[in-house]
């Protein structure tokens, strides 16, 4: 059925505006970040970011002392620890590379891994910090 | 009408080894309501679980030290009674079923919402309270023992329940059942269980003291109010003061006496017998009989509204015979006891034994076995006891519609003899026992064709008061206006003298 549209008006898809957030380059998901934030006080919300902050720093850390050393274990471990990290606050690209990461049957070099994990943690903890009104 | 549902919180346990995911969890549960404490691996949950029981605990799979799955076995291991959920990545159906498997009650797949934690946790909560309720109704359900009592048949379940349900009130109890099936050990229940626990409990046998001198008993008398009543006394009711009075053969005593205690129980207040002035206690009572009271109502030997008075709450023993295992249990109870005062070594009965023990109807109830029991250990020694230390048991005169004895072994009997045609109630085992022949009834009073020594005469009507009372001592020496004492010394002599059947 054709829309009727009062003249003079600009039409908004609003299809396209609930669709956006999908076609967006976010590197956090907001229903998942978004949520805590609303349902937690913000204090613990902060407390959540600087926590994720916290293991960021220690597991690329582990991630790169792993690779150095050949310690595919820690590696994978680390790799693990991190794409949880990632999952629990909805930073969902750092996520995917974590697992990219852990997964056995694409392997990737970490040399090529750790420089997008890196910036894409940057990107995650840039986005949440703006969440919480930091 | 709205109806406030509050969701069930609790003491939850998570195990999470990534710190953020620790953080999210743990925020999401506190603001959930619920008690947290947080375990970064196996052995911390453990060590935890051990000072802190919790309701639920969360696992994560993957633990640094062993798995999420290993964690659950041991906890389980150790008796824990959590809801274990389990907290996974990997939400494919083997996952799901290995933890159920394991276990779990639930699983979450990560990342998970404050919403999908909270439904998955209040229906595990809900659960484990269902499952305690339910454990702890099976524990009621199954109980073999119930302060004085041995038993776990259905019968006795629904005996033990009755008594919790009435104890805490003041209402009237009448306890109904068979001699020998634990009358007065279910009122002295009732006062255990009741809050007047720590008053005393004052048992009084109606059908055992002389009539004249049960209005005495039971209100006390002033000095000089009869002769020999040399000084002031006190009767069960003021002695039971704050407490429990136990009138047991209720239905013994005389129709004057009866209208006192409809007033006592009416009024609160009693007159001792030659006192000027009535008196009051405060008195929960609780009366017995072993014959059928509203027979007895009918027959115009008790009063109908001391009946309607005190048959507030009935309660009825069953006998032993419809009690299933209970007799096996009791029959054990009793062996373990009497061992031990005796010295014996005794540790149970051999299986033919108990085929024998479980065949025997019991017509004098727990009381009969009991002293079957004792003739056992007094008499022999041993591991086990085997059929033949048992002592002759009766041959039951049960009524038509009693359930028969199987045809298991049963160790020697007495041929039954005529019914005693006074006795009102309880089936009577034919006369006894293990220290004598069975002599013919007392009752009808024999034909003078030829005349007996008294000796013979009198071991016949004690053997015949013994049979109708259940062979309670007290009860048969009341009957025949002896003191107990006399009695048990006819017992031993016959005993000594080699009188056996």
């Amino acid at each position: 059925m054709p829309r009727s549209v009062t003249p003079g008006r600009r039409v908004i898809d609003l299809g396209w505006v609930i669709m956006r957030p999908l076609f967006t380059v976010s590197a956090i998901d907001p229903s998942i970040a978004g949520q805590l934030a609303d349902d937690l006080p913000p204090e613990i919300f902060r407390r959540i970011i600087a926590t994720f902050e916290a293991d960021l720093a220690r597991l690329t850390g582990e991630l790169t002392q792993s690779a150095g050393e050949g310690d595919l274990d820690g590696y994978l471990r680390a790799a693990h620890s991190l794409a949880g990290a990632a999952a629990a606050v909805g930073a969902r690209r750092l996520e995917v590379e974590a697992r990219t990461a852990m997964d056995p049957a694409q392997p990737v070099s970490p040399s090529e891994v750790l420089p997008r994990l890196s910036a894409e943690s940057r990107s995650a903890l840039q986005e949440l910090h703006q969440l919480a009104g930091n | 009408m709205s109806e406030t549902v509050t969701a069930p919180t609790g003491r939850v346990l998570l195990v999470e080894d990534t710190p953020t995911q620790a953080e999210v969890a743990k925020a999401m549960l506190a603001a959930l309501g619920h008690e947290v404490r947080h375990a970064a691996t196996g052995a911390q949950a453990l060590l935890l679980a051990q000072e802190w029981p919790a309701d639920a605990v969360l696992v994560d799979l993957q633990l640094p030290d062993f798995s999420g799955f290993e964690l659950m076995r041991r906890l389980r291991a150790e008796g824990s009674e959590a809801a274990m959920i389990v907290l996974t990545a990997n939400g494919s159906v083997n996952t799901a079923v290995e933890a159920m498997r394991e276990g779990a009650i639930d699983f979450i797949v990560k990342p998970y919402g404050k919403a999908r934690l909270k439904v998955t946790l209040d229906n595990a909560l809900e659960n484990r309270a269902l499952r305690a309720e339910l454990t702890a109704v099976k524990q009621q359900l199954n109980r073999g023992r119930f302060f004085g009592f041995v038993g776990a048949s259905p019968a006795m379940q629904a005996v033990y329940r009755t008594i919790e349900s009435v104890a805490p009130s003041r209402a009237n109890v009448f306890i109904t059942g068979e001699s020998g099936t634990g009358k007065e050990l279910a009122a002295e229940a009732i006062h255990k269980a009741s809050p007047r626990a720590k008053g005393p409990f004052v048992a009084i046998n109606c059908g055992a003291i002389p009539k004249d001198l049960i209005e005495s008993e039971i209100f006390g008398h002033v000095k000089g109010a009869f002769t020999g009543a040399i000084d002031n006394r006190a009767g069960a009711a003021r002695q039971a003061e704050g407490g429990t009075l136990f009138l047991d053969e209720v239905g013994e005593m005389r129709l004057d006496m009866q209208v006192k205690l409809l007033r006592f129980l009416q009024t609160g207040s009693f007159q001792p017998v030659g006192a000027a002035r009535p008196e009051k206690a405060d008195v929960r009572i609780v009366s017995a009989t072993n014959r059928d009271p509203l027979a007895e109502v009918e027959a115009g030997r008790f009063r109908e509204d001391l009946y309607y008075r005190l048959y507030v709450v009935p309660i009825a023993l069953p006998p032993l015979r419809e009690r299933g295992e209970d007799v096996l249990l009791i029959a054990r109870h009793f062996l373990t006891r009497f061992a031990k005062e005796e010295g014996r070594r005794f540790r149970g009965f051999a299986r033919e034994t108990e085929a024998a023990i479980s065949a025997y109807p019991w017509p004098g109830n727990v009381r009969q076995l009991q002293n079957a029991v004792r003739n056992v250990v007094v008499l022999h020694d041993g591991d086990v006891v085997t059929p033949g230390m048992l002592p002759p048991l009766p041959a039951p005169a049960l009524p038509a519609a009693a359930p028969q004895p199987a045809a298991a072994p049963v160790p020697p009997m007495v041929a039954p003899p005529p019914a005693v045609a006074h006795v009102a109630a309880p089936p009577s085992p034919a006369p006894v026992t293990a220290f004598a022949p069975a002599p013919p009834p007392m009752a009808p009073p024999p034909q003078p064709a030829s005349i007996e020594p008294l000796a013979v005469v009198e071991r016949r009507c004690i053997l015949a008061a013994l049979d109708h009372t259940g062979q309670d001592v007290p009860k048969a020496a009341a009957l025949l206006g002896v003191n107990p004492s006399t009695i048990y010394r006819k017992l031993a002599a016959w005993r000594s003298e080699g009188v056996h059947a």
